[in-house]
């Protein structure tokens, strides 16, 4: 019989790849407490979590994070099942309570729960729900869970799993329903996972629509009404408005993880189509990229790792298509003919190309969509000059820009104030790279 | 009336760009370990649009007093190792300079609110205690004499008794096994637990220290 360390030992490495943030909840005092207001539940949910501890290669490790079991009946090409010798299980009991040793000496800030397929999913699901479920009603845990939802999962379960977690992933793990046959060919794209994602976003809206009206039946509260609007609304693009809606249920919402590089000819453009795709219609609340590492003894095992950097880069973009507010066919202006990222940030590359078009920026006239646009100025300083502009303020010196924050060494080349543009000497005399300068000027 | 050059600053204007308001500064100074009173009378002075412009040399000494301050909790909070015994006591060791223990203690009350938690602060030599009630003492004690005293009063709770095992070994275990070699950055490592980080009572021990060879000291490779 191994021993919990063994297990966590095994499992834990298991789980290495699978990424997640440190706690993504916002259940915070000034929104209703899922589990009611007594002493006797212990920890909290906090929107920024507190990192307990990082791995030598930087990564924030305040999750107990390890799988519920490595015995799995799919075969992943990529996946470490493949050539896993030791095949283990948790048991729910052994679970929480190693949990809450490691919650009670402040070393871990919640739970992310994955497993293999042993069975049938819904077989571990139901394994995992149990553990869950001891985690907050026998520990009285109130604090973050990630539940991983496993491929083909039947919605009873993910009906009670939607209650009892903070945030759901189910992994895409591929752009297309063609990609994934490639790397794992049992997975069916359309019913095991796209459906479950569906699944959760319907059920989500539902709890949350039933819970607010019982909570304002019980007490009036505006608050409730902020929040049942923030819940709903949506941007333009389709993007949910309010990225934390404060919902009493599922508050960190759904996510989901790409392994990007498997698949032979998946390029960026497909997965940043997939996730734009996934943020409009299923209230995707962000996106995980991670790189494909080879694994010995696994299929692709002789096959390159991705570079890391490709990871990074996906993950600039997201951020461009979910915070700054970009479409997608702006960033399908900066990729390569291949249909990936180039080298470099994405926000420069558009920069580059967008400026040149439509001329340089004066802060004192654009509007906040514009501004997203320019290197150096993020949603945070965006708001600061639209502020400004609305109190009679007019920008005159670059030194404005920086006090509220601009960081001009990026925003310098696309900016005009007081008709003028800051410009570097090489490009002042190369007449082909001077283009933007000399609009400027 | 003919406005003055200070109120066109963009920093007055907004009223929340950069820098602290003065009500934060009036509140939270105090708990830095080189405030001195006539620090406050300084603040009232000034107009807050100097007080948030981080080029003025005041600006710039009160926002790094303020740094100082919410970093060392911050800090505490990340780095701080508990145990917690079968009488439902919360006990752990900190080294704060600065006068955040209160904050330190109400973090871990909010989490553990049927607990006691008891934090001894090395550098003052005294122990902070927070009741169930969140009723804030210190006391002159050591940490092993005031969970013995506190311990006399409470009766053994089966909740607590369930999770009297030893945890290191499991997050030593657990630590080790979330390593991706082929990702290993030591740069953003270095940036992430600061090398004055593992001086704090947690992590002088620690498994991030024995795991990474990068902060041994000569003495350390010959032991």
């Amino acid at each position: 019989m191994p021993s919990t360390l063994e297990k966590i030992r095994i499992l834990g490495a298991n789980s290495k790849y699978d990424i997640c943030a440190s706690t993504a909840s916002s259940r915070t005092d000034k929104y209703p407490k899922l589990f009611g207001d007594t002493n006797k539940w212990v920890g909290a949910a906090a929107s920024a979590g507190i990192c307990h501890s990082y791995t030598p290669d930087g990564r924030c490790m305040s999750l107990f994070k390890t799988l519920y079991t490595n015995k799995c009946i799919y075969s992943c090409k990529y996946c470490f099942t493949q050539n896993c010798k030791q095949r283990l299980s948790f048991t729910p009991e052994e679970y929480a309570r190693t949990f809450m040793k490691l919650y009670s000496m402040n070393v871990v800030e919640g739970v992310f729960i994955s497993s293999g397929v042993c069975g049938s999913a819904d077989d571990t699901t139901e394994d995992m729900l149990e553990t869950i479920r001891l985690l907050r009603f026998k520990y009285h845990f109130q604090g973050y869970i990630h539940f991983k939802c496993l491929p083909g999962v039947s919605q009873y379960l993910l009906k009670e799993a939607i209650c009892l977690s903070d945030r759901i992933s189910v992994n895409t793990e591929a752009s297309t329903k063609e990609h994934l046959a490639e790397i794992a060919e049992q997975k069916d794209f359309m019913n095991d996972i796209i459906t479950r994602q569906r699944w959760l976003k319907q059920i989500r809206i539902r709890h949350n629509e039933e819970t607010l009206k019982v909570m304002k039946d019980w007490k009036q509260d505006n608050h409730l009404e902020f929040q049942e609007k923030m819940i709903k609304d949506r941007r333009e693009d389709g993007y949910k408005k309010f990225r934390w809606d404060g919902a009493p249920i599922l508050n960190g919402g759904q996510t989901t993880q790409f392994v990007v590089g498997a698949a032979e000819h998946e390029t960026d453009w497909d997965l940043l189509k997939r996730i734009d795709w996934q943020y409009r219609q299923i209230d995707l609340r962000r996106a995980y990229f991670s790189s494909f590492i080879p694994i010995e003894g696994t299929p692709l095992a002789n096959k390159v790792a991705a570079p890391l950097a490709r990871e990074h880069r996906l993950y600039q973009s997201d951020w461009l298509l979910r915070i700054y507010h970009y479409k997608l066919k702006d960033l399908q202006e900066v990729l390569t003919e291949e249909g990936n990222l180039p080298r470099g940030d994405p926000k420069i590359h558009f920069a580059r190309h967008y400026f040149k078009e439509h001329g340089l920026v004066d802060p004192n006239q654009t509007s906040y969509q514009e501004l997203l646009r320019v290197p150096g100025i993020g949603p945070i300083s965006a708001k600061r000059i639209i502020n400004l502009r609305a109190q009679k303020f007019k920008f005159k010196r670059r030194e404005d820009l920086k006090s509220i924050g601009v960081v001009l060494k990026r925003a310098d080349p696309y900016l005009i104030i007081n008709g003028r543009n800051q410009t570097t000497l090489q490009n002042f005399f190369d007449p082909d790279k001077s283009k933007i300068s000399q609009e400027g000027i | 009336m003919k406005k003055s050059a200070s109120c066109q600053d963009p920093l007055e204007v907004i009223g929340r760009a950069k820098g602290y308001s003065r009500d934060e500064l009036i509140m939270n100074l105090p708990r830095h370990v080189k405030f001195t009173p006539n620090l406050i009378q300084q603040i009232k002075k000034l107009p807050e649009v100097y007080l948030r412009n981080s080029g003025s040399p005041m600006a710039k000494k009160l926002i790094r007093m303020m740094r100082e301050v919410s970093l060392e909790t911050y800090r505490a909070i990340q780095f701080t190792r508990t145990e917690i015994n079968n009488r439902g006591i919360l006990f752990g060791v900190v080294l704060l300079k600065h006068r955040v223990l209160d904050l330190v203690l109400k973090y871990f009350h909010k989490r553990w609110p049927q607990c006691v938690i008891c934090l001894y602060n090395e550098h003052t030599r005294r122990t902070g205690i927070i009741n169930e009630k969140g009723t804030i003492r210190e006391v002159n004690f050591t940490l092993k004499e005031v969970v013995e005293k506190i311990g006399k009063t409470r009766p053994i709770v089966p909740y607590f008794e369930d999770i009297q095992f030893s945890g290191e070994e499991i997050f030593e275990t657990l630590y080790n096994s979330q390593n991706i070699i082929e990702r290993e950055n030591p740069r953003y490592f270095k940036k992430m637990i600061p090398d004055y980080c593992y001086e704090l009572p947690g992590m002088r021990n620690g498994v991030e220290k024995r795991f990474s060879s990068r902060n041994k000291k000569l003495n350390e490779f010959l032991k």
